[in-house]
């Protein structure tokens, strides 16, 4: 009885029709995809996208050139040159991120002892130009500026986890 | 105007232009219809993977068939070192000629046929058995492993399916009598041929998507493992005319799918608000059927393995067809049914 | 022997070890801070407690001694408790500054905290805070991070014999800081910093340029005194960023002076790194083919005229190529003297430290004569101070007086006095006849002196006549100070049959007999005497030899090249490549070997093996690397009148007496803050020439 069964379902192709069948009720359902340059989905405060060095609230810059994110960075994307400051404190005389590099993997934000080094909501960073992925100091520190209210607020809102 | 027209030129030439108007109007629309395919195929597909498809360029993404389209004809036509540059270049307009040459004898209403030739069926089976020329030579010119494997692939393919296909053809001509097209539409002026022939109207779909290297059986474009297939050397407008010439072919299949099963320009019922609408339309519509279910098709079906396809087309679809050709012409035999008879 | 059980296993140790002593023998792992095995116990930092079987309670194992049938259990419940607590306390005060510390990453706090100690705190208070010292422009200090080891004050007082540090205060109150408001001017003060187990004492010079993870560490040989001490180079990318001194017992234990630590910066600054050609008077860059051109058009014109001395810092590789490439051209005068040491090249004991540097521990009594081991060897002098702390030795020196950080008997300084005892007429020869092993070392200042012949004569009379020279020991030492200076006379880079020595060749070239003079990183010689002569300088900084030259060679420092060097023990060693030269600079053996081609008299050799397999054919000494061998004794010196001049040290300012210290911004610095260094009083900085 099965063979038979199974030949009858084999000719009369059910399992193309039901699966033409699925196809086409999923057409009448509406699309979950958003329309994304005019709409944006939201982000979790963990999200890992563009890197910025923050300040403090005085306007200093928090990194310290301990070259922790240098030293765990995977793809070997971060490269630091410490130097005294003339006031004494140990800060970067050069910082330079490889966005080329960058796997996201947002190890250095992990490593930094001061929270420094972030990487931050923002995604939409495309270049037209190679050289212009490879941020420095001066880029990052901006970035940091840019967005400083969006990233204390996403530090502020991933602290109870951690 | 026009009998003037006529009377200053030389019979010749006037019977040249109007062919060459005729040619125009069928072609344009065709290439445009073949446009939009892409943008239907693109929207469709995305509607059925719940996604939106083009909707940026033009409203609702309308124009996004010509912004293709313009980039793919002012990007550089790059020519592989290696490959044979005039057998190269050749293949793509070999491809798109034949696939706009088969259309001068669709017959797109009653009397609207270019050339209204008697054995037009064999006239399109033999320019679709051509088409797979185009694609060796294109796989073979390329010099290129990948190119070479997707003409190889695509040959065997086309072959094997033309067999089946074209028992099916018999199978029809047997309840039509004649091979002429527009008698093939008359024929079902009772009845619609996929409603006794439904098992090989089934066939010949699926053959048609074998035949015009649709999914699922893509196998000689296979981006997965060819890359790209025999194209995969070929850039802008070379490429552009591989793409348009399949896509007509498409629209070609349609086209044969509608006038051998579906009645051609014949409406569906010949009654009082059916028959009002002009022929071409019904003809048009059911083209767009057909090629929503090729999109439909895609978007459902995963690729076939090669020796899948190979066996499905030499040991399923050739012995079914066979088989149906048989008891077609025993059933006409046996009642008395066979066209022309005497 | 008592016989004790660490842990389950048991060992035989003699007495008066400690158990922590025992426990390293064994390899049992036991935290500590304040120990070290170098210096005095002060069992104050408690990490190293143990428990012991019926003691009442855990006990500091580094400062208790071994007992028969002691039971020691290092890996307790108990102990893990307390150890972790110990850090509980070590870190209350200590401030959380890791990631800019120079010391994060090879700091025992960091790993033993990670190791030993509690994940958590249990200090809610705020931390206290030192201000820090001036310690002079080497030993940057952080006393906030200071966990009161008292390692740097033992070293400071132990070793180096200065004790300037010390603890104020107590408990929580207690600093270390200076006795008095001055810089710590040891000249082994940056060994402070490998001791300091945390980061409070740290590298000033290379303070916040480096992680120490991210070095390129490459074992290697000091080069900027004749000690030879066995260093660490640590590079990242072409850079040295500092050295370390590598353990060695024979030669330099675990110390490292100051200037072969420090004067590093010095191969970054004055570098030649391209050829240079003097077209109207003016040093032009050139190419290689240039300088070579401009050197065989002079040599062909110059024939057997020509003459070359060696400096203080070429390698034997480099002076074995311009011997046989000077003797190959038909001359035989070449000088590795540039100073015009009278030290014999025929006996091998009459310039070797016979002794040897370890050796030195065992002599009785010792004669310094005309030198100052503080300043010349200050490694060595901590040996010399090592012995004069375990008693039983006597020490007279003729020459300068000043602080040598033992005490010691000043004869005078004068000449005369060594005549005097070398004819047993002076009471310091009984004192050095009495003796199971009596040593002197005679140093350049005394050499270098138009009667050195005669000094060195005499000294060797005084060896004969005080048996200092029996078998199993041979007191009679030079204090070389020049690394090049053993290996050139061992390979023979002086005068041959017929050939001028360094004062003969700078007179000829005054006087026109001498037409080439090569100069393989000479620069201590007399410039202005050079004459007419057409100067060939080959070196790797732009000191007084390229000002003079007319063609300069860029060649490679010690860092950049694999070189043998032979120690004033008689220990020929090796340096490793550690930085590349820089720009167009080459090994020095290779631009000499370059040079024959362009002169037409190829050398033999075109590899490194193979110069080295030359080099063990002009003396055997090369092949044993590492290894002293005891030298023949034999005749040397000359018998005389000795001059009435004062013995005084051939080195002025013990931060600068060479052309890489010289070039040195932090060696200009130490010369600022201390002078000459070792409390001396110094008029004139630089050395002579």
């Amino acid at each position: 009885m099965s063979f038979f069964d199974r030949t009858a379902r084999a000719f009369l192709l059910t399992e193309l029709v039901q699966g033409l069948a699925l196809t086409l009720r999923y057409m009448f359902k509406p699309a979950v995809t958003i329309n994304y340059p005019y709409e944006k989905g939201p982000l979790s405060p963990r999200f890992r996208g563009e890197h910025a060095l923050r300040r403090y609230a005085n306007g200093e810059e928090r990194c310290i050139a301990c070259k922790l994110c240098e030293a765990i960075c995977p793809a070997q994307a971060i490269t630091i040159e410490p130097e005294p400051r003339p006031d004494g404190s140990r800060r970067a005389r050069r910082y330079d991120l490889d966005m080329t590099k960058c796997i996201y993997c947002g190890l250095c934000q992990e490593a930094c002892p001061v929270d420094a080094i972030v990487e931050g909501p923002n995604f939409e960073y495309a270049t037209e130009t190679r050289a212009e992925l490879m941020y420095n100091k001066a880029k990052l520190l901006a970035n940091g500026d840019r967005w400083e209210a969006e990233l204390a607020f996403r530090i502020a809102a991933d602290a109870p986890y951690r | 105007m026009v009998d003037l027209l006529a009377g200053l030129l030389p019979p010749f030439l006037w019977r040249l232009i109007v062919i060459v108007v005729q040619i125009v109007a069928i072609v344009l629309p065709l290439l445009i219809a073949v446009a939009y395919l892409t943008y239907a195929e693109r929207k469709v597909i995305g509607a059925m993977q719940l996604r939106k498809g083009p909707n940026v360029v033009g409203p609702l993404g309308l124009l996004q068939p010509m912004a293709d389209g313009l980039k793919l004809f002012v990007k550089e036509t790059v020519l592989p070192t290696s490959a044979n540059r005039v057998v190269f270049v050749g293949a793509p307009m070999l491809t798109f000629f034949l696939a706009l040459v088969a259309w001068a004898v669709i017959p797109f209403d009653k009397g609207w046929v270019l050339a209204d030739i008697n054995v037009g069926i064999l006239y399109l089976f033999a320019i679709s058995s051509l088409g797979v020329y185009g694609i060796i030579m294109a796989g073979w010119a390329s010099n290129s492993k990948y190119a070479f494997l997707g003409g190889l692939r695509s040959a065997a393919q086309m072959v094997s399916y033309e067999v089946s296909i074209g028992f099916i053809l018999i199978s029809v001509l047997l309840c039509v009598g004649s091979l002429n097209l527009s008698d093939v539409v008359l024929a079902q002026k009772k009845m619609w041929f996929f409603i006794p022939h439904l098992p090989i109207f089934v066939l010949f779909v699926i053959s048609g998507l074998a035949e015009t290297n649709r999914a699922p059986f893509d196998l000689p474009e296979a981006e997965a493992e060819l890359v790209a297939g025999y194209n995969v050397e070929y850039s802008a407008m070379t490429f552009a005319l591989f793409f348009l010439g399949e896509y007509a072919n498409m629209l070609m299949m349609g086209a044969m799918t509608s006038i051998l099963f579906l009645g051609g320009w014949l409406p569906p019922f010949d009654i009082a608000p059916f028959n009002l609408v002009p022929g071409i339309l019904w003809f048009i519509l059911k083209i767009c059927l057909v090629m929503f279910v090729f999109l439909w098709v895609r978007a459902t079906f995963p690729r076939y393995r090669y020796d899948q396809l190979m066996r499905l087309g030499w040991k399923v679809f050739l012995p079914f067809s066979l088989f149906w050709l048989v008891l077609t012409a025993s059933v006409l035999t046996a009642f008395g049914w066979l066209p022309n008879q005497g | 022997m008592p016989k004790l059980t660490i842990d389950g296993r048991e060992i035989e140790v003699e007495a008066g070890t400690t158990i922590i002593q025992a426990a390293d023998q064994l390899g049992i792992e036991i935290p500590r801070f304040c120990y070290h095995e170098r210096l005095a116990i002060a069992g104050n930092c408690r990490m190293c407690l143990v428990e012991v079987e019926k003691m009442p309670k855990p006990v500091a194992s580094c400062a208790m001694p071994v007992g028969e049938g002691m039971v020691v259990k290092t890996n307790t419940p108990v102990i893990k408790k307390a150890r972790q607590n110990v850090m509980e306390f070590l870190l209350v005060n200590h401030p959380l500054d890791c990631p800019i510390c120079d010391q994060g990453g090879e700091c025992d706090l960091q790993d033993q905290a990670m190791a030993y100690g509690s994940d958590r705190s249990r200090c809610q208070e705020g931390k206290r805070a030192v201000p820090d010292k001036d310690y002079g422009p080497l030993v940057q200090t952080w006393m906030t991070r200071c966990i009161q080891c008292t390692r740097c004050v033992r070293f400071i007082s132990e070793i180096a014999g200065t004790p300037v540090l010390g603890g104020l205060g107590r408990g929580e109150h207690m600093e270390i800081t200076r006795y008095v408001n001055s810089a710590i001017s040891s000249e082994l003060s940056g060994n402070l910093i490998d001791l300091c187990p945390v980061g409070a004492l740290t590298n000033k010079p290379a303070s916040y340029t480096y992680r120490s993870w991210e070095l390129k560490k490459t074992e290697s040989i000091d080069a900027m005194d004749a000690l030879g001490a066995s260093i660490r180079i640590d590079t990242r990318g072409n850079e040295v960023i500092r050295v370390l001194p590598r353990i060695n017992e024979d030669v330099n234990e675990e110390w490292l002076s100051d200037r072969s630590r420090f004067a590093i910066d010095g191969l970054k600054r004055q570098r030649l790194d391209r050829p240079y050609v003097r077209r109207d008077g003016k040093l032009q860059p050139a190419s290689w083919a240039e300088a070579f051109a401009a050197i065989a058009a002079k040599v062909k014109s110059a024939g057997s005229k020509i003459a070359a001395i060696a400096g203080d810092q070429a390698d034997a590789e480099a002076m074995v190529a311009l011997k046989d490439l000077v003797e190959s051209l038909g001359s035989t005068s070449l000088d590795c003297r540039q100073d015009g040491a009278a030290l014999d090249p025929k006996v091998r004991a009459s310039y070797l430290f016979n002794s040897t540097a370890a050796g030195i521990e065992q002599a009785d009594a010792l004669l310094l004569i005309g030198t100052n081991p503080r300043k010349e060897a200050p490694v060595l002098n901590a040996r010399i101070r090592k012995r004069w702390q375990k008693g039983g030795f006597k020490v007279a020196r003729i020459g300068h007086k000043s602080d040598l950080t033992y005490k010691y008997e000043h004869l005078g300084d004068q000449a005369s006095i060594l005549k005097d005892i070398a004819d047993g007429k002076h009471p310091f020869f009984e004192v050095l006849k009495a003796a199971a092993k009596p040593a002197l070392i005679i140093g350049q200042g005394a050499l270098s002196r138009e009667d050195g012949a005669v000094l060195l004569g005499l000294a060797r009379k005084l060896a004969d006549a005080t048996g200092m020279v029996v078998e199993g020991w041979n007191g009679f030492n030079v204090l070389q100070t020049a690394a090049a200076r053993v290996g050139g006379l061992d390979l023979g880079f002086v005068p041959g049959a017929g050939g001028k020595d360094t004062a003969g060749i700078v007179a000829g070239a005054a006087k026109g007999e001498i037409e080439v003079v090569f100069l393989l990183g000479a620069d201590e010689i007399d410039m202005s005497g050079l004459g007419k002569a057409f100067v060939v300088y080959q070196g790797s900084h732009g000191d007084a030899g390229a000002h003079r030259a007319d063609v300069v060679l860029p060649g490679a420092a010690y860092t950049e090249k694999s070189a043998t060097f032979v120690n004033l023990e008689g220990r020929a060693q090796q340096t490793r490549l550690a930085a590349f030269p820089p720009g167009e600079a080459k090994e020095d053996w290779r631009v000499v070997r370059a040079l024959s081609e362009a002169l037409g008299k190829p050398l033999p050799y075109d590899s490194l093996k193979s110069v080295r397999e030359r080099l063990v054919k002009a003396n055997p000494v090369f092949a044993a690397i590492g290894e002293v061998k005891a030298a023949a004794w034999g005749s040397f010196g000359t018998e005389g009148a000795v001059t009435d001049k004062a013995l005084v040290s051939h080195i002025d300012n013990f931060y600068m007496t060479d052309p890489i210290s010289r070039a040195s911004k932090t060696m200009a610095e130490c010369t600022a803050a201390f002078g000459g260094g070792c409390g001396c009083n110094h008029k004139k900085t630089g050395t002579h020439g």
